[in-house]
């Protein structure tokens, strides 16, 4: 990302939602089993939006808007982290006890949250530079694939929390679209490149 | 990572979901309640919930029903659904799992 302020804007931007929830829980707008919901749906769809960019590109060939995408999706993933992380905040608060946290761990609706988090955790750690020298782009990409199951599993909690399909299925459906037009994309490709005279 | 283990964190959350029981509805449950000027007052569904030895956080109206989020006396969040003219207990959820369902109701 260039430009002096670019950067702190965009960031600013990405930290608004968070300050907000954070600022109506302070002021006793809100409970705090309120923010629960919007703090992990920001969340999955930030995650989402850092993993449209690279299907996408692939569809669409190499444009500058793609080439912008690209260059933000490392942000929007530590944001969708970010935003996993106030979620547990929230229910920390939420449920003001570690007792009654580990009480309720072996219910497939929260271990499979936790787990997510877990998953996240680690792309979300070595999204910098640094690490990515420092492990090897192979094994960099590799660990940074844990977003997929994080992903899922973020899907699977929020469904079996709500019992309401719908939504998660809205919230999936451009990523599917996505993958599923860049295999079509991909499958033509081999064709003519086996067939250059078709 | 190797694509085996991959593979199993990707099919793990499925599983879950397979495994998991099917009879949850709790985002379409319905009372049946009829016309708004028959239903008992809020007031009233907190009493009840106290009565139940709950601590109620948020009560609210969903669809037909009234719907209360609490902590029982051991502090297990709950989310609740009562009848809206007789304050029927009529289901229970935690963390999206049905604990108690009233004899004779099934939510659609």
């Amino acid at each position: 990302m260039t430009g002096r302020f670019t950067r702190p804007l965009f960031w600013f931007a990405l930290a608004l939602p968070a300050l907000l929830m954070l600022s109506d829980l302070a002021r006793g707008a809100v409970l705090a089993m309120d923010l629960l919901h919007p703090s992990g749906e920001l969340s999955v769809r930030l995650v989402i939006a850092a993993m449209l960019a690279g299907p996408l590109a692939g569809v669409f060939g190499p444009s500058r808007f793609f080439q912008g995408w690209l260059a933000i999706r490392r942000n929007l993933g530590v944001a969708a982290f970010g935003y996993a992380m106030l979620h547990l905040i929230f229910y920390f608060v939420d449920m003001g006890a570690i007792a009654v946290i580990l009480d309720e761990l072996a219910l497939p609706s929260i271990w499979t949250g936790w787990l997510a988090l877990a998953l996240m955790a680690v792309p979300a750690a070595i999204s910098f530079d640094q690490a990515m020298r420092k492990m090897g782009r192979h094994k960099w990409k590799t660990a940074q694939r844990l977003v997929y199951p994080c992903l899922l599993l973020s899907l699977v909690h929020w469904l079996l929390l709500d019992w309401k399909w719908q939504p998660a299925a809205v919230h999936l459906a451009p990523l599917a679209m996505a993958w599923a037009a860049l295999l079509v994309v991909r499958h033509r490709t081999r064709i003519s490149e086996r067939n250059p005279a078709a | 990572m190797k694509k085996s283990r991959a593979a199993l964190l990707a099919v793990l959350p499925l599983l879950t979901f397979l495994a998991a029981p099917a009879a949850h509805a709790d985002g379409n449950v319905r009372c049946n309640a009829g016309p708004r000027e028959a239903w008992k007052a809020i007031a009233d569904l907190r009493k009840k919930a106290w009565m139940e030895g709950w601590t109620v956080q948020k009560t609210q109206i969903e669809g037909d029903c009234y719907e209360v989020y609490a902590r029982t006396e051991s502090g297990q969040a709950i989310e609740a659904f009562f009848h809206p003219v007789t304050l029927q207990k009529l289901v229970v959820y935690r963390r999206g799992r049905e604990i108690y369902r009233a004899p004779g109701f099934s939510p659609p």
